[in-house]
């Protein structure tokens, strides 16, 4: 029990400390201990009542030890188990105090009453105190040899208890042989039982150092003691047959005759109210016939209806439990419930863990007969209330679409999730059908059309807007828009606070340009450059590898980028056989809810971080400070590794035309705020630029007109510009800045001015535009004339983006 | 090995430990707290009932406003504690007699220690049988059976009991009447698509017992299930009854129950505990008699305004009536006003469920009330979507009808001393989880959510049935035929 001192701490403030109320009774407890007056029963009852109900509430009443002990001499019965109680609960801190019990005890323990020299073992044998594991022997041997079965099955479980407390004197004192002596001769079945709990326990826990005791142990699983225990099992507790089946488990038959004989004998179990022993015997089943495939699969279909009906009766949690189970085994036989699918439909009350596993079955027994009305079903829980339950049921009729050959009808379903417009079922079938593309590549026409019309703003979810920005890179053929969408993404690149996204946007983006390069390689541009700029460190990587790839040569980047794919046939499965073997082993154990064999989770090495909350805090702590020292570190060295590639690149440039536009070999001047990134291989505006009107005014009268073109605007462009201001925001998300607009419907006229990335450099425009003909007049004006020409690209890209979403 | 519980807690639904067991020193003081941190007030809770946290797992319950929770630290039989959770609750609410509550909890701690020692021992489950353990430890806490006694002569047979072998009764019972109720209870759950075909329908049925009989009585059941039947024809070499059988595709019996015999002869023979006890559970997915149709039209006119029609037939014999019959009609959230109309019964908008909660106390069979609402929305547009149409679901009991159409053909009680009995029979259906999905049409198109149910008319003529004439039911003459 709790150690009072940790349990008075969560004690809310507003109780009573007990400080007060506990000397009282230690007054109250002292009159009444020599008292032999009628009624003393009573009032000691009262007080011990008192005592035990603070004990719980975990006020320290430690100090009454002494007055309790004393009150202990009484023939009443329930006195007496509270008084035993007190004290189990409390030896363990007062050792010393512990030592008046053991007279009281022991005299206990030669009582004529069978009940009370039961419950007088079992207290001695909890007090827990190493030093008088010596008064333990002998009361533990005499109950051992206890003329009632109560007393001797108290009695087998005080040897495991000293066992825990001392094992040297258990052994010494010879308890195991006598167990085992007791275990095969005893009338009382229960007595038997736990003489195989604890010689289970105490020879498994002696087997490392002892040989014998390994010998013992193995002994337990022969074939005259299961014989012996399968013969008496219907006389056992249902809790102890439990025991036996699992026993029987590890049994190893000689022959297969035995193993028929055992399933006659036990196949009525499987008709036990109890589902604990269902399940035993089912694992006995499935254990002994695992060599005979044949009889194997009987067995599944035996034992289908008792596990069925055991989902269906008892509590939620119970049918949980068996769920799992029944996952797991329709993970090795899918086709045993294929035809019961209609029993994991979920009822609407159900609790979301009963659920859960309920879509997980639905998943795994679906097969060409049953899909239809599966998947069916399913679409009915995408609009449940639980979202995650919702989200689950998706993912299966994902999961299903990726398992059978006919996916016409789950295609269709899949993108009808996608006009639900709720944003979790978007998110989940975008996931979906990206992973159904990979798999059915024959049916990107039919989704890609969908796809196309989910405005990249309504996906939110990183999974999602991944696989969204995936699809785009991989059909940007197929997508118009593909390009101008990613060149947003790309240039809300800050805003994007998922890696996964950023990776999956530059590997987009790479994928787009080699489709589509004219349109694409300014967005590449920002991308590579923001790549470049990311302090994660994957992105900085992907990005910087990109670029050095792009420079060495274009063709081989679109080899290593976007090869010819092979459609997907199967998906990893995440878990290896082997494990799968074992949690098959550990049937009817925590292992299979936990989808984990046990070791995974008892031993502690394999435990994982710690989850105490305390202990996670240092530990989140460690890492992040971890994190950030590395984080400087990487970006130290990439500077060091960029200026060197930027001042190489200056002797290579031009190698590749569409790659290397605009790449700069002049050095900033000034814009500290900026991090010393080099170019990236093309024309790049400074998004901050600034300019007063008057220099502005200034330059164009200076500078002569570098480039002059009419341009044409698209119906959306046109349509969007009702006011100067729309095309202002616009040009600005560009880096192309206003410095003065004016007009009306249909005439505009806007002054524009961009800056060089890092560089005094600017570029001026005027840009005249008539709405009602849809042309615009460009004039360009430029400090560096050498660039012009791709600044008016650039400005000519950005303009045709106008009025697109 | 099974489940060696290293501890057991109850607590109250703000966390406090009502009472704490620990029965091994592997698990520390402080698991109740983390089992307070990481489950009880995060999101966690209820979202799973095992869970792991540090070294250790937790298996939790909640009954009533109780949380039981057991605390393993190796890898244990997870149904094998769940089952022991829920025969413990059985077990404290045969003492308390009825609520298992915080309050009962509290003012029974004591009777609550003195059971925890006794069912468990060292974390090992021990004997769970209330009426054993009754035997010795009484709610009223008074001495112990065997102190108030000189001799230890009685003790060995009563120890006995309490571990031994014939684990459910003890010998020496007498009763001036002799008497034997048996109740079959069926639950029938049912999930109706919104298009009216049944998309699941199953029952769950379990046959429960009052016994009050002197002695050690041998006690055999027939029921009109196929397979018995059929077996009984074997044996007899005569041919089988005409009239309905029923497949059952599942039993579970009580400990008491020779499975042996059943499985050999496929009767259910049994000597039964006193007093009362759930003698079997079965189930049936074929051939089952729904006894109510539900009919649904909703139709949204418009954004603001709702109109439900509902209309429910009863399908059993029109002798018959259901009891405490309920409909609930889901409706938005945002509902602002409802009227009604209805042809039976009482009808109201209950807000805090969301539904139009439509009651009708008594039920005749082959009837068909009907509901009429128009339900007036506040007119949002953002909560619109979030409607996610819940179920209409359904809550009645039909007494004298089992929707399986399971009967009891006869009950015979064997006494060596050859003592007269009255048995008494009874049987009713209450609703499980009945659920009829809604179709919500919008605008002027209406469509009947016509349901596809087989039915069967059901003809059955059960009663109460009386058997107090004298004699030693014989196997050549049945107790009751039906």
């Amino acid at each position: 029990m709790a150690p009072p001192a940790q349990s008075q701490r969560s004690q809310s403030p507003s109780q009573p400390s007990g400080k007060s109320e506990v000397s009282d009774l230690k007054l109250q407890l002292r009159q009444l201990a020599g008292s032999r007056a009628p009624g003393v029963d009573d009032s000691k009852r009262e007080l011990f009542k008192k005592v035990i109900s603070y004990m719980t509430i975990g006020i320290d009443v430690s100090s009454l030890f002494g007055e309790m002990v004393m009150c202990s001499t009484t023939s009443d019965i329930v006195l007496k188990k509270m008084c035993y109680l007190y004290v189990g609960n409390y030896a363990k801190v007062n050792p010393d105090l512990a030592l008046l019990t053991i007279n009281f005890l022991q005299r206990d323990c030669h009582d004529q009453d069978p009940m009370i020299r039961g419950l007088a073992l079992r207290s001695l044998c909890s007090l827990r105190v190493a030093n008088l594991v010596e008064y333990l022997v002998g009361p533990l041997g005499s109950g051992l040899k206890d003329s009632n079965s109560y007393v001797r099955m108290v009695a087998v479980i005080g040897v495991l208890k000293l066992y825990h407390i001392s094992a040297s004197t258990c052994v010494d004192a010879d308890f195991p042989s006598t167990l085992k002596h007791l275990m095969l001769n005893d009338s009382d079945t229960q007595v038997v039982a736990n003489c195989l709990s604890s010689l289970q326990e105490i020879w498994s826990a002696e087997a490392s150092t002892s040989e014998e005791a390994s010998r013992e142990r193995e002994a337990l699983i022969s074939k005259p003691v299961i014989y012996y225990l399968l013969n008496r099992i219907k006389e056992f507790s249902e809790w102890a047959q439990c025991l036996v089946l699992e026993l029987v488990t590890k049994y190893v038959p000689s022959e297969s005759s035995e193993i028929f004989d055992i399933m006659n004998l036990l196949e009525d179990r499987l008709q036990h109210a109890n589902g604990a022993v269902v399940l035993a015997t089912v694992k006995v089943f499935l254990q002994l016939t695992l060599s005979m495939t044949d009889v194997h699969q009987q067995v599944y279909e035996r034992i289908k209806a008792p596990l069925l009906t055991l989902v269906s009766s008892g509590s939620p949690e119970q049918s949980y439990a068996v769920l799992s189970h029944l996952h797991l085994l329709v993970m090795r036989a899918p086709y045993v419930f294929s035809s019961d699918y209609k029993h994991f439909y979920c009822q609407y009350n159900e609790p979301s863990y009963v659920k859960r596993l309920k879509l997980e079955m639905l998943t795994a027994v679906a097969n060409e007969s049953n899909t239809y009305e599966i998947v069916t079903e399913l679409c009915e829980y995408a609009a449940n209330v639980d979202i995650p339950i919702a989200r689950e049921s998706i993912r299966a009729v994902g999961k299903i679409a990726l398992q059978q050959y006919d996916v016409n009808a789950i295609v269709d379903r899949l993108l009808q999730f996608l006009e639900m417009e709720k944003d979790y079922v978007t998110a989940e079938a975008l996931v979906l059908v990206k992973d159904l593309l990979r798999k059915y590549p024959q049916w990107s026409h039919d989704c890609i059309a969908v796809v196309g019309n989910i405005s990249s703003k309504n996906v939110q979810e990183p999974k999602a807007k991944a696989a969204l920005i995936w699809m785009l890179g991989e059909y940007s053929q197929d997508m118009q828009d593909a390009p101008y969408i990613l060149e947003s993404l790309v240039e809300n690149w800050d805003e994007e606070h998922s890696a996964e996204v950023r990776l999956h946007l530059l590997t987009a983006v790479m994928k787009c340009f080699f489709k589509r390069p004219p349109e694409t390689q300014s967005a590449l541009g920002a991308a590579l450059a923001a790549g470049v700029a990311d302090f994660h460190q994957d992105v900085h990587d992907r990005a910087l590898f990109y670029y050095r790839i792009l420079r060495y040569n274009v063709s081989v980047a679109e080899r290593v980028v976007n090869p010819p794919k092979q459609a997907v046939s199967v998906f990893a499965d995440t878990q290896s056989s082997e494990i799968k073997d074992r949690i098959f082993d550990e049937f009817n154990s925590l292992s299979v809810l936990y989808q984990k064999p046990s070791y995974m989770f008892t031993d502690k090495e394999h435990r994982g971080p710690l989850e105490f909350a305390d202990e996670l805090g240092n530990l989140s702590i460690g890492e992040a400070a971890d994190n950030v020292v590395s984080s400087q570190r990487v970006e130290e060295n990439d500077k060091d590794l960029l200026l060197t590639t930027a001042e190489k690149e200056e002797t290579r440039a031009g190698h590749s035309q569409q790659a290397s536009f605009g790449i700069d070999d002049l050095l900033g001047l000034g814009m500290p705020a900026v991090p010393n990134v080099p170019s990236p291989p093309q024309l790049k505006l400074n998004t901050k630029a600034a300019l007063d009107p008057s220099t502005f005014q200034q330059k164009w009268r200076q500078l002569p007109i570098a480039l002059s073109q009419e341009l044409s605007l698209s119906p959306q462009a046109v349509a969007a510009l009702t006011a100067p201001q729309a095309l202002l925001r616009h040009m600005q998300s560009h880096s192309i800045h206003c410095i003065a607009s004016g007009g009306q419907s249909p005439n505009f006229k806007f002054f524009f001015f961009a800056q060089k990335y890092e560089e005094s450099s600017n570029y001026l425009v005027e840009c005249i535009i008539n709405t009602s003909s849809g042309k615009a007049q460009v004039k360009v004006k430029a400090d560096d004339q050498s660039t012009s020409q791709a600044f008016s690209t650039l400005f000519e890209s950005a303009l045709s983006k106008f009025g697109t979403p | 090995m099974p489940v060696a519980a290293s501890a057991i807690y109850f607590l109250n639904l703000r966390g406090d430990v009502l009472i704490n067991r620990l029965y091994r020193d592997d698990v520390g003081g402080n698991m109740v707290d983390a089992f307070r941190m990481h489950i009880m007030q995060t999101k966690e809770l209820g979202t799973c009932p095992v869970r792991q946290i540090g070294g250790c797992s937790f298996f939790y319950m909640r009954i009533s406003n109780v949380y039981i929770v057991i605390v393993v630290s190796s890898n244990a039989n997870v149904a094998c504690a769940f089952k022991f959770v829920v025969e413990a609750v059985a077990l404290f609410k045969s003492y308390f007699g009825g609520a298992f509550d915080e309050d009962a909890i509290r003012n029974n701690f004591v009777l609550i220690y003195e059971l925890l020692d006794e069912i468990m021992d060292f974390g090992y489950p021990q004997n769970l049988s209330p009426e054993i353990l009754k035997l010795y430890i009484t709610q009223e806490g008074v001495r112990s059976p065997f102190s108030s006694k000189p001799s230890d002569k009685p003790v060995p047979n009563a120890t006995l009991q309490v571990t031994g072998a014939v684990g459910w009764r003890r010998e020496g019972l007498v009763y001036k009447k002799n008497e034997v109720f048996l109740d079959i209870v069926e639950s029938v759950n049912l999930l109706m698509s919104s298009k009216g075909s049944v998309l699941r329908c199953d029952v769950t049925g379990k046959i429960l017992m009052k016994c009050f009989l002197s002695g050690m009585p041998d006690l055999k059941l027939g029921l009109n299930d196929k397979i018995g039947l059929e077996k009984e024809s074997e044996l007899k070499s005569r041919p089988a009854k005409s009239g309905k059988t029923i497949e059952l595709d599942d039993v579970t019996f009580h400990q008491c129950v020779n499975l042996t015999r059943f499985n050999s002869e496929k009767t259910v023979s049994f000597v039964p505990p006193d007093g009362e006890f759930e003698l079997m559970k079965y189930r049936i997915t074929e051939g089952v008699n729904l006894p109510f149709r539900v009919l649904p039209t909703i139709k949204e006119l418009g954004r603001t305004r709702m109109e439900v029609n509902v209309k429910v037939k009863s399908v059993f014999g029109a002798k018959m009536f259901a009891l405490g019959v309920v409909i609930k009609i889901p409706v938005p959230k945002q509902t602002a006003k409802t009227s009604f109309q209805v042809t039976s019964g009482r009808a109201k908008y209950q807000a805090s469920i969301d539904c139009l909660v439509w009651k009708i106390r008594k039920f005749p069979g082959q009837t068909e009330p009907t509901l009429s609402a128009e339900v007036e929305l506040i007119s949002t547009m953002a909560e619109k979507k979030s409607w996610t149409r819940p179920p209409i679901q359904m809550e009645f009991q039909v007494p004298m009808f089992t929707a399986s159409g399971l009967r009891v053909r006869f009950l015979k009680v064997w006494e060596k001393s050859g003592y007269n009995t009255v048995e008494w029979v009874r049987y009713i259906t209450k609703a499980g989880s009945y659920e009829i999905r809604q179709l919500v049409v919008s605008g002027s198109k209406l469509v009947m959510a016509e349901g596809a149910i087989r039915l069967f008319s059901t003809g059955s003529r059960c009663h109460e049935i009386r058997r107090g004439e004298g004699h030693l039911p014989g196997p050549t003459q049945p107790a009751f035929d039906m």
